[in-house]
């Protein structure tokens, strides 16, 4: 306790443990367990308002503080990076209201909150990953009424969504989604995986991680549980395929992970980096060993 | 001083019992450990432990006979507020195997809220127990388990995605079957 500084002790004082008061996370706790019994379907709960607005990732900061553990190491990316602005301040807000030891490193980390990636890293057996979910609810552009979306998941009716699929078919000559690409989730629910690009869908396919998701404007609370199977929509003769920018990363060389495209000069000249920011430094050290030698 | 309640510090408690209760929950067939806390005698840790951390005011709880005591009654309905209710209208349901029976009488939910359904939370007696296995959601491969009545729990995966979830408690111990895990049995002269 010697090493905490006067601040910090004041700031436990005043919050509760991870910042939501017990009868919160009572609440969001019954929703995150039976939300695991029922991979893919998304339980409704009474999402609070959070010191940040809707769409910053109140609901994944929900379920964060709802499973924290002080011996937690957290990390924080929002598009894959540990040092943008959503994520620096999540992580900071659970420093503050929490005490929890903070990472950058992937497999150090023992809960991540993700915005729109999953690291490139292979995760673990009792790692937690938390995603930030805007529309939790995959059938909503096609159908805007929350009493028929919930008649279409009860009776496994997603006819609707494999139209779409085929219309993209045939505008495009291929399936033009390239993020949030529809999954079935355990052969049943059809589930909304949040806006990761598709090239991330086989990551969450029997995971042994704990994948949980929250949206907090929409109020929808759902889960993967580890070895589940998840498997992108698609037809026989128009198969899934994950994508990516056909590449090398210019800072780590790396030719395997999800690319970010960047603007680098007034005249439009593009450079791609990885989106991992984790795995481009690790990538980068390796390479460095490997000159060494 | 020294309180009286289950957790000696509540938030701290609270959360280290219920990350052990999402890894019980996503592994299913593992066991798991949590901690002592302050409750009656007739109740394991485990089982008080899931009661204390879930249940609050909106919480409909069954006990069954030998668990529907005055001390547990008190205990809970002090510390978390919950409604004490009957079979079919329960959230939670507490008891020995045997005295839990028969299931159907608990409430599995609906196809548009399948989450609307009971949890329960079987304590250590002594049942008869065969040997089965288990796989689906949360589980590498398979695993082999035993279970009182492996009947009961195959028709309750039909049910899926509607049915009971479980926990089979036992002193700090934590086990569960949800409704996503397909048993059969692996002894062919049951």
């Amino acid at each position: 306790m010697n090493d905490m500084s006067k601040d910090k002790n004041i700031d436990i004082q005043i919050y509760n443990f991870a910042y939501l008061d017990e009868n919160t996370k009572r609440m969001i706790r019954r929703a995150l367990l039976k939300a695991l019994c029922i991979p893919g379907y998304q339980v409704p709960f009474s999402s609070r308002e959070m010191p940040m607005p809707y769409g910053w990732g109140t609901g994944g900061i929900q379920v964060t503080s709802a499973c924290l553990i002080p011996k937690d190491v957290l990390k924080v990316i929002d598009q894959g990076a540990d040092d943008t602005t959503n994520a620096v301040s999540i992580r900071k807000f659970f420093q503050k209201t929490a005490n929890v030891a903070v990472t950058e490193k992937t497999s150090d980390a023992s809960l991540i909150q993700t915005r729109h990636r999953i690291p490139e890293t292979k995760l673990k057996e009792q790692q937690i990953l938390v995603y930030q979910v805007p529309i939790p609810e995959p059938l909503r552009f096609l159908e805007p009424r929350e009493t028929e979306t919930r008649k279409m998941h009860a009776l496994s009716e997603y006819g609707l969504m494999f139209v779409k699929l085929y219309e993209d078919i045939a505008k495009h000559g291929h399936i033009e989604t390239a993020y949030a690409y529809p999954v079935k989730t355990n052969g049943n629910y059809v589930t909304d995986p949040s806006p990761i690009p598709k090239f991330d869908n086989p990551k969450m396919n029997n995971n042994p991680a704990i994948q949980l998701f929250g949206a907090g404007r929409e109020q929808r609370i759902y889960a993967i549980p580890p070895y589940t199977n998840v498997k992108s929509l698609d037809f026989e003769d128009y198969p899934f395929e994950a994508m990516k920018a056909n590449f090398k990363c210019s800072i780590c060389g790396s030719s395997d992970s999800y690319l970010d495209e960047i603007i680098v000069s007034d005249d439009g000249k593009r450079s791609y980096i990885c989106s991992d920011t984790d795995y481009c430094k690790e990538q980068t050290q390796l390479n460095s060993k490997e000159e060494d030698q | 001083m020294e309180n009286n309640y289950p957790f000696s510090e509540e938030s701290i408690n609270s959360s280290i019992s219920f990350r052990s209760l999402v890894n019980a929950t996503s592994y299913p067939g593992r066991h798991f450990q949590i901690s002592k806390l302050k409750k009656p005698n007739i109740l394991s840790n485990a089982a008080a432990t899931i009661l204390i951390t879930l249940c609050d005011n909106e919480s409909n709880v069954y006990l069954s006979k030998d668990f529907s005591t005055d001390e547990v009654k008190d205990w809970l309905i002090f510390n978390t507020g919950a409604i004490v209710s009957d079979k079919q209208n329960a959230d939670f349901a507490v008891g020995d195997w045997e005295s839990l029976l028969p299931l159907d009488e608990f409430k599995t939910g609906v196809p548009e809220y399948p989450e609307r359904s009971t949890t329960l939370i079987i304590e250590e007696s002594n049942y008869k127990k065969i040997k089965c296995n288990i796989n689906g959601p949360g589980i590498k491969d398979k695993l082999q388990i035993e279970l009182p009545n492996p009947e009961l729990f195959i028709n309750n995966s039909h049910l899926y995605p509607l049915g009971l979830d479980f926990y089979f408690t036992n002193d700090l111990d934590i086990l569960s079957i949800p409704r996503s895990t397909k048993i059969s049995v692996t002894n062919s002269e049951y």
